[in-house]
């Protein structure tokens, strides 16, 4: 690329064509990835994990988020905690990625030794005037949602999470979700950019060709249709879904759930969120082939099976909670071209493998979606690099989220001065 | 380094910041906590007879963003030592055009001292930008509890400027513990602002009534019964609780007894003890004298010890090294499976009850009660 026609990264976005796609730049240059990590993954609330990663108190899960990682840790008094992944002393990283469980924390170096709170407990040969009081962890700003770990690294952390904490608590609240378990994690990297991934997760244009397992749950209604092209037979099903979507609401709303939806997704909202309860087809209980639950045992008290999908997307997750079973996802970046999809399924804490559920009806659905998620954003990553890539016309209707996605990318870059 | 630093001459300010338009252009301005300033003293105000309050100023005397309960740190050079301490800022941000931070004069204490000693109006001192996340912006509270001992009250002090300032009339109840009543920081103030807020309510209870026989109100330390006398309702409130680490942890226990939900629980953290004292060395009785074998898994080595060292030291004279670090049993380096045998461990918190059921022990806290097979 010549020095003449190197475009900055606000210039790419600003010059982005309302209704179309994003630049293959946007999605290829390094610098553009620097800056992203930088202000969606490091400056943003993100969603690190769930508070089953750590069960026990002295449990930990470490997360590496571009060049910062962060240490999450169940305290003495079941508190989850979190901090900074870097010894007070010399820096060292107190924790590799992944799971683990500890007494203290204790640096691999020199043994510093850090209470679950965070503070220096023990650091020898450091003398009587050594102060360890300002030598505590640093800890991140985190909220707990349901089950949600969400972390913000900056030094201002966004105040609308409390929009996102208040829209979602009292619709988590009667599935319990603290009281639950991991019953299968998938980790998958994905050869594509993470705007490619979400901007996939934005739109079910894609999923009636590709996605059999998840289509037999799921109803794409709710995210947006072009009435035009419809046969008759696909206008009986709307007709279909529409009586069922109202029986179903109000029967959830007697029941005290909340279920209409909550959009706050365009370029006024700095912490993104949509969220709705969502029919399931079928048999309407769950995200599963037989669309029946999984598990038997349900979450938290709960007496129906039928509560449908309470979805939450954010900037880099999406979620999906129904009577037996959860299915959260989340991304982060790990070059411009790859990107880490992490997959947590959660049952009831008591539920039993082998009793109440088993593994592969309980992430058949998933596992399936997830791998073809993966291929279709591999090939567009792969496309947009191509020089005979220039970006296309969304649906007017069924990729209405993904434009607003761009959009609201494009304000948070600009909102940080990009 | 902060070889540059020392006390600068008292310099009076030059110009009137009252009159001066720029003083009044613009907010509070943000001060990142990994940033350093030279702040200007401005005012020393005697609390009590230990106590003081410092208010500083910035170098351009322009105002700065913080939370109340946050603290910033502070750095001198006392007789050519670097020494940081944090301090909470007992100021309201809603007066963001000083930052005073109150401190107790703890003998032996070296800041504290040297704050005593050395800041006049005019000083300066060096610190870096709030930081803490002990503010009320922890968790939404309709009705909050303030506990607060000592100089313990900074951060509930600056919460409670801050509601007042607002204008609001928030449920809080604050209860402070001090040495004496004459020992209570604040005291006047606090009253006058219960008159402005009805539903700000003040209890005290003292140790000892000091120089004031007349001292009408509650004596000896916080208990169960008191708060339950005072505040029926502490159950439901948000507790805030800020103190020496003593008196944190008997609250923490206190109301843990009581029901109150620990999620509920707030407590300043930097505030801590600095370590811990290790368990003494007790001469024991026989099991003392008696000889233990100690065995090596994994080698033929053994050694024999009995029950008046730990196994590290043991170890360690009959020259199998273990890695360890703290000696404690806080920091888990010397963490060993013991496949036979038993031991009296008196650990710290350096090992969790699912490790010690799959027979780990640390060796730097265990003495043997039996002859012992250790997997090294």
């Amino acid at each position: 690329m010549s020095e003449a026609q190197f475009k900055t990264h606000g210039e790419l976005i600003r010059s982005r064509q309302p209704g179309h796609g994003m630049t293959g730049e946007l999605f290829g240059r390094q610098d553009v990835f620097e800056t992203d990590v930088d202000v969606f993954f490091h400056k943003h609330w993100i969603l690190v994990g769930v508070t089953a990663d750590v069960p026990e108190p002295g449990d930990v899960s470490t997360v590496d988020i571009g060049k910062a990682s962060i240490i999450i840790v169940r305290d003495d008094d079941e508190n989850i905690r979190t901090y900074r992944n870097v010894c007070r002393h010399r820096g060292a990283r107190l924790k590799e990625a992944g799971k683990s469980t500890v007494g203290m924390l204790v640096c691999p170096y020199h043994q510093w030794t850090y209470d679950l709170d965070g503070s220096l407990r023990h650091a020898t040969h450091m003398g009587k005037d050594f102060d360890p009081t300002c030598r505590s962890l640093i800890p991140v700003h985190t909220r707990i949602v349901g089950t949600h770990i969400f972390v913000c690294l900056g030094e201002n952390p966004p105040k609308d999470i409390a929009k996102l904490e208040e829209t979602m608590a009292p619709r988590f609240a009667p599935y319990d979700l603290k009281n639950t378990k991991i019953a299968f994690e998938q980790e998958i990297i994905e050869n594509g950019n993470w705007k490619l991934v979400m901007e996939n997760n934005r739109e079910c244009y894609h999923c009636q060709a590709t996605h059999p397992e998840l289509t037999a749950s799921f109803l794409p209604e709710d995210f947006g249709f072009c009435p035009e092209n419809l046969g008759e037979e696909s206008l009986r099903a709307l007709e279909d879904y529409k009586v069922r979507n109202a029986a179903c609401q109000a029967s959830w709303e007697q029941d005290g759930f909340v279920s209409a939806n909550v959009e706050w997704l365009d370029e006024d909202a700095v912490t993104q969120f949509r969220t709705q309860q969502l029919v399931i087809a079928g048999n309407g209980e769950s995200q599963t082939i037989s669309t029946k639950v999984a598990s038997t045992r349900l979450f938290g008290n709960l007496q129906r099976r039928d509560l449908g999908d309470t979805h939450l997307w954010t900037h880099n997750s999406w979620t999906h909670v129904m009577s037996d079973h959860a299915v959260i996802s989340y991304i982060i970046p790990l070059a411009p071209d790859k990107t880490l999809v992490r997959s947590k399924w959660l049952v009831h804490a008591d539920a039993v493998e082998g009793v109440d559920y088993n593994i592969s009806d309980l992430t058949e659905v998933w596992v399936a979606t997830n791998n073809q998620d993966k291929h279709l954003v591999e090939i567009t990553h792969e496309g947009t690099q191509d020089p005979a890539y220039s970006p296309g016309m969304f649906s007017p209707f069924t990729e209405t989220y993904v434009d607003q996605f761009s959009r609201w990318y494009a304000a948070r870059l600009s909102a940080h001065g990009i | 380094m902060n070889s540059v630093e020392r006390i600068f001459e008292p310099v009076p300010e030059t110009t009137d910041r009252l009159c001066n338009a720029d003083t009044w252009e613009s907010g509070g301005r943000l001060w990142p906590s990994s940033v350093k300033q030279t702040l200007t003293c401005c005012r020393v105000v005697d609390e009590t007879h230990d106590v003081k309050s410092f208010e500083f100023r910035t170098s351009d005397g322009l105002p700065v963003r913080f939370e109340p309960g946050q603290f910033m740190t502070v750095s001198a050079n006392v007789q050519g030592q670097s020494v940081e301490r944090c301090y909470t800022i007992s100021s309201a941000p809603t007066r963001p055009y000083l930052l005073s931070i109150t401190v107790k004069r703890v003998p032996g204490g070296t800041m504290s001292n040297w704050l005593h000693e050395n800041m006049r109006p005019g000083s300066q001192l060096a610190a870096y930008g709030p930081s803490g996340t002990f503010t009320p912006t922890a968790a939404p509270a309709v009705k909050s509890l303030y506990l607060s001992a000592g100089s313990g009250v900074t951060p509930l002090m600056s919460m409670t400027r801050a509601g007042i300032d607002l204008g609001l009339d928030r449920d809080v109840a604050f209860v402070h513990s001090a040495r004496t009543p004459a020992d209570i920081v604040f005291l006047e103030e606090l009253e006058r602002l219960a008159k402005l807020s009805p539903r700000l309510r003040l209890f005290f209870v003292c140790e000892g009534v000091g120089e004031e026989p007349d001292w009408a109100g509650a004596t000896g330390r916080l208990s169960l019964e008191l708060l339950s006398k005072w505040l029926p309702d502490y159950a439901e409130r948000e507790v805030f609780t800020c103190g020496p680490a003593p008196y944190m942890s008997a609250v923490r226990e206190l109301l843990r007894e009581g029901g109150h939900d620990p999620a509920r629980y707030h407590q300043e953290s930097f505030d801590i003890s600095a370590g811990v004292v290790p368990e003494p060395a007790e001469a024991r009785s026989e099991a003392a004298q008696e000889t233990f074998t100690v065995k090596l898994s994994r080698s033929t080595k053994s050694f024999t010890m009995n029950a008046s060292e730990t196994v590290l030291v043991a170890a360690r004279k009959n020259g199998v090294s273990i890695p360890s670090s703290c000696s404690q049993g806080m920091c888990g380096t010397c963490k060993t499976k013991v496949l036979e045998g038993s031991v009296d461990m008196k650990h710290n918190g350096g090992i969790r009850e699912r490790e010690v059921q799959k027979g780990f022990r640390l060796l730097c806290c265990s003495r043997p009660t039996s002859d012992l097979v250790l997997e090294l």
